[in-house]
């Protein structure tokens, strides 16, 4: 069993922080895994990408594109930066989180609305998960973590759940910040249960 | 023994440690940074750690701790071996006596800038064995062989790794870490092997350079680095397949339909010194070759030269015939395409589908990512300097576009990006202030400027502010210092604040520039539009001489991590037009639109206020926080 994953969005969306818990977890399960960011040069708001294979010892870092068993994107236009990774049939995950560059909020550039990503996306796999952001619930009053609320998702909602079990990734994420345990494990429940 | 998730980078610093290092110094860039990152974040007893000046010194320093017998590592990126190179060659003369490794990071696809240079042809200009490990953990274990070859034959080695394996995480073994064996430092004094007096001293030393390079050849070959695997029926295919290219080896030759049984395999981990042995082993037995390397046909040259000697008739499959490109980074779609070519394939739908995947499907449904062009942080400093050079430009009395303003390394170039649009190039560290005076002697009539970073100043812009002071040239340098090397992840550079820099002193750049003598030199603050914008322009106005204007302050990002701010801004929603003047002039990642209004993402704003100053119905307001 081996899962192929590429991961894109934008700088301070957490999307490295989403391959960290999942190479984690791989490592306490002792499944191979490995995982390779992409990242430019500014601090947020520019391009990142992770790749992740989970599964398999004998592989490079890279996934070639048409490739990816699954590519989750956790902005809207950037998921036109995974598709080509997409094998055919695969499972394409859209956070369709709207994060405008200044350019567009200028006016000087174009940005897809959701119907054009859709049907890009639909033209490789008809494998398609959306979750709207205004859908992500707060817990007390308070907004919970995007990022953990879509690995809850992708875990519940996607192929991944065969490789790593929900227990296991709650359990890595709770290792991981000890101090903000009850928080994080309501957003990654509440993207669990999103998946219905 | 312990399992680790451990990067590429990580795995060459503790390789190093099992090894016993005991010097280990470097310059920071992207890919290779990690590495000595790492370090400096382990407690090492009996150990010396540091981020140099540049890769010059930072090699140089190695050396010597080599020379005086101990194991000493130096790492870089690729752009940074340049730098190190003058005094490399001369080491590689001399030869070492304790064991020094060079780990260079190379970036085929350019990731991370600068270059898609191929640091192997350094190695076979240097006649230096270079170790290029395929995998994370290989490069945990070929650490450790590299030192062991160097002290064998008495060279420095190279160790090489790409993007991918440099910055790569995965779970590896590792065993416990060794320290540094105590003795005294070789104190040799043997002007024969230790200096270049004299074409009959420097012949002799050529001459021991190329006998070392044959030694590592024999050591190399003996201890199996480079592993041939001979298919059981002669004549058919040979695959050579070079450093990082060998780990999508069974992927290809899956979507290849390939069988692992039918084809010989060799696995290349030195393309220099070439593996002669197994190379003619592999011409021996095979009828067509293929070879897997990314960038340029070194290894696919030596072949073809060893093929012509041994009078072999058959195909090698590789760049020069056309097969496979010399740019990029190489995977399964390369190896797939490489057998294709040598009409091994038997599932061609797949490795077809692989050569059509990329990107079809989006330019089909007609639609295109919004561009996202990289710009500084919030609160960064530098945009207050780039909005200064503007603005100080026009109040001299010019156009933008008849102003000349070099760039240089580091985060200072992201002016070169949307909203400012302000610098014209970009060359390498320290260039701003040669290629400036370049256009002033080839007789800009207007203003010339420079720009640079604190640690790029440092690192090598020193040598061109001195030529400009010396030769008298008319030019205004600016120094954005912010006090750290930031764009590679924020390391310490020799004007960070001591307080930053435990053990180490604070090296005053104001002093430095001021003990060089130029005609005029005002330190301001970036955050101080109106005062760096006339200490700009007094200097574009000046008819003659070297004007040096140092904006200062911290780089925002760091001064965030110690809760700093600087006072809270806020909109009034019921003043803001929506004129969006704050986010054309500034760029500001913290500004957005709301409904009705600028917002400003408190989380992001540290309260420097540059927009304030653009409202134009006073909408922003800055209070103190």
């Amino acid at each position: 069993m081996s899962c192929d994953i590429v991961l894109v969005g934008v700088g301070g969306q957490g999307v490295l922080t989403i391959a960290d818990l999942l190479i984690l977890s791989a490592f306490e399960a002792g499944i191979p895994a490995t995982y390779a960011p992409t990242k430019g040069m500014a601090q947020r708001g520019g391009f990142v990408k992770a790749e992740i294979r989970l599964g398999r010892a004998d592989v490079g870092p890279r996934i070639a594109e048409g490739e990816a068993d699954l590519v989750v994107s956790m902005e809207r236009s950037e998921a036109l930066n995974g598709l080509s990774f997409l094998k055919a049939g695969g499972t394409f995950f859209l956070y369709d989180h709207v994060w405008a560059p200044t350019g567009v909020m200028l006016g000087a550039d174009a940005y897809p609305d959701r119907a054009q990503v859709v049907g890009a996306i639909e033209g490789v796999s008809e494998d398609l998960i959306v979750l709207d952001p205004a859908d992500v619930p707060s817990v007390d009053g308070r907004a919970i973590r995007p990022n953990i609320f879509v690995l809850g998702a992708m875990v519940g909602r996607t192929a991944l759940r065969e490789i790593l079990s929900p227990e296991l990734v709650e359990a890595t994420i709770a290792g991981r910040w000890p101090n903000a345990a009850g928080p994080n494990r309501e957003a990654f429940r509440a993207g669990l249960e999103a998946s219905g | 023994m312990a399992r680790r998730i451990l990067t590429g980078n990580e795995a060459i610093a503790l390789g190093a440690l099992r090894a016993g290092v005991r010097v280990v110094t470097g310059y920071p860039g992207t890919p290779s940074t990690g590495c000595l990152t790492h370090l400096l974040s382990l407690d090492l007893p009996g150990r010396h750690v540091e981020w140099s000046t540049n890769e010059k010194v930072a090699f140089e320093i190695a050396a010597g701790a080599a020379w005086a017998g101990e194991r000493a590592l130096v790492t870089m990126k690729m752009s940074g071996l340049n730098v190190a190179f003058d005094a490399l060659i001369s080491i590689a003369y001399s030869g070492t006596n304790g064991g020094l490794v060079v780990y260079v990071a190379d970036d085929p696809g350019v990731s991370a800038g600068m270059a898609e240079q191929d640091t192997r042809g350094f190695a076979l200009m240097s006649d230096l064995p270079m170790i290029e490990p395929a995998s994370v953990a290989e490069a945990y274990a070929l650490t450790q062989e590299a030192f062991e070859l160097s002290e064998a034959v008495g060279a420095p080695v190279f160790l090489r790794l790409t993007t991918a394996t440099a910055l790569a995480h995965t779970v590896i073994e590792i065993e416990e870490e060794a320290p540094p064996t105590p003795r005294e430092p070789i104190l040799e004094r043997d002007i024969a092997r230790y200096t270049k007096a004299g074409a009959v001293i420097c012949r002799d030393q050529h001459a021991a350079l190329i006998e070392r390079l044959e030694r590592a050849g024999a050591w190399i070959h003996e201890r199996g680095l480079n592993r041939l695997d001979l298919s059981k029926q002669a004549g058919g295919v040979g695959i050579v397949a070079v450093g990082p290219v060998a780990a999508y080896l069974s992927e290809g030759l899956e979507a290849a339909g390939v069988s692992r049984d039918d084809v010989s395999v060799l696995r290349v981990a030195t393309s220099v010194p070439f593996p002669r042995q197994e190379a003619e082993s592999l011409l021996d037995h095979c009828g067509t070759i293929l070879v897997l390397e990314e960038l340029e046909p070194h290894v696919e040259r030596a072949l073809i030269a060893a093929a012509f000697e041994r009078g072999f008739d058959g195909r090698v499959v590789g760049k020069l015939d056309g097969t496979l490109p010399r740019i990029g980074e190489y995977g399964v779609a390369e190896v797939a395409r490489g057998l294709e070519a040598c009409d091994v394939s038997r599932v061609a739908r797949r490795s077809e589908d692989l050569l059509q995947a990329t990107g079809h499907e989006r330019q089909a449904a007609g639609v295109s990512p919004a561009p996202r062009p990289i710009t500084v942080c919030a609160g960064c400093p530098h945009r207050g300097t780039y909005l200064a050079i503007e603005a100080a430009i026009e109040a001299a009395g010019f156009e933008k576009n008849e102003v000349m303003v070099t760039g240089d390394i580091g985060c200072t170039i992201l002016g070169m990006n949307p909203p400012f649009d302000l610098l014209w190039n970009e060359v390498s560290m320290g260039s701003s202030l040669g290629i400036a005076q370049g256009y002033v002697h080839a007789g800009s009539k207007n203003p010339v400027i420079a720009t640079i970073g604190d640690s790029t100043f440092f690192h090598g812009g020193i040598p061109g502010l001195v030529n400009a002071i010396q030769h008298r040239v008319r030019l205004t340098l600016v120094v954005m210092d912010n006090g750290w090397t930031a764009m590679t992840g924020m390391q310490t550079n020799p004007g960070t604040g001591e307080a930053q820099q435990p053990g180490g002193r604070r090296v005053d750049l104001e002093a430095a520039i001021r003990g060089l003598g130029p005609d005029r030199l005002s330190v301001v603050d970036p955050y101080d539009l109106p005062a760096t914008t006339a200490a700009i322009a007094e200097s574009l106005g000046s008819p003659d001489g070297v004007g040096v204007v140092i904006a200062r302050r911290e780089c925002a990002i760091q001064v965030g991590r110690r809760g700093v701010t600087y006072g809270i801004v806020s909109v009034d929603p019921e003043a803001c037009i929506l004129c969006k003047r704050c986010l054309r002039v500034t760029g500001c990642p913290a500004l957005s639109l709301g409904d009705g209004s600028i917002v400003i993402d408190s989380a992001l704003c540290n309260g420097c206020g540059l927009c304030v100053g653009f409202c134009p119905t006073g909408a922003l307001r800055k209070e103190a926080s």
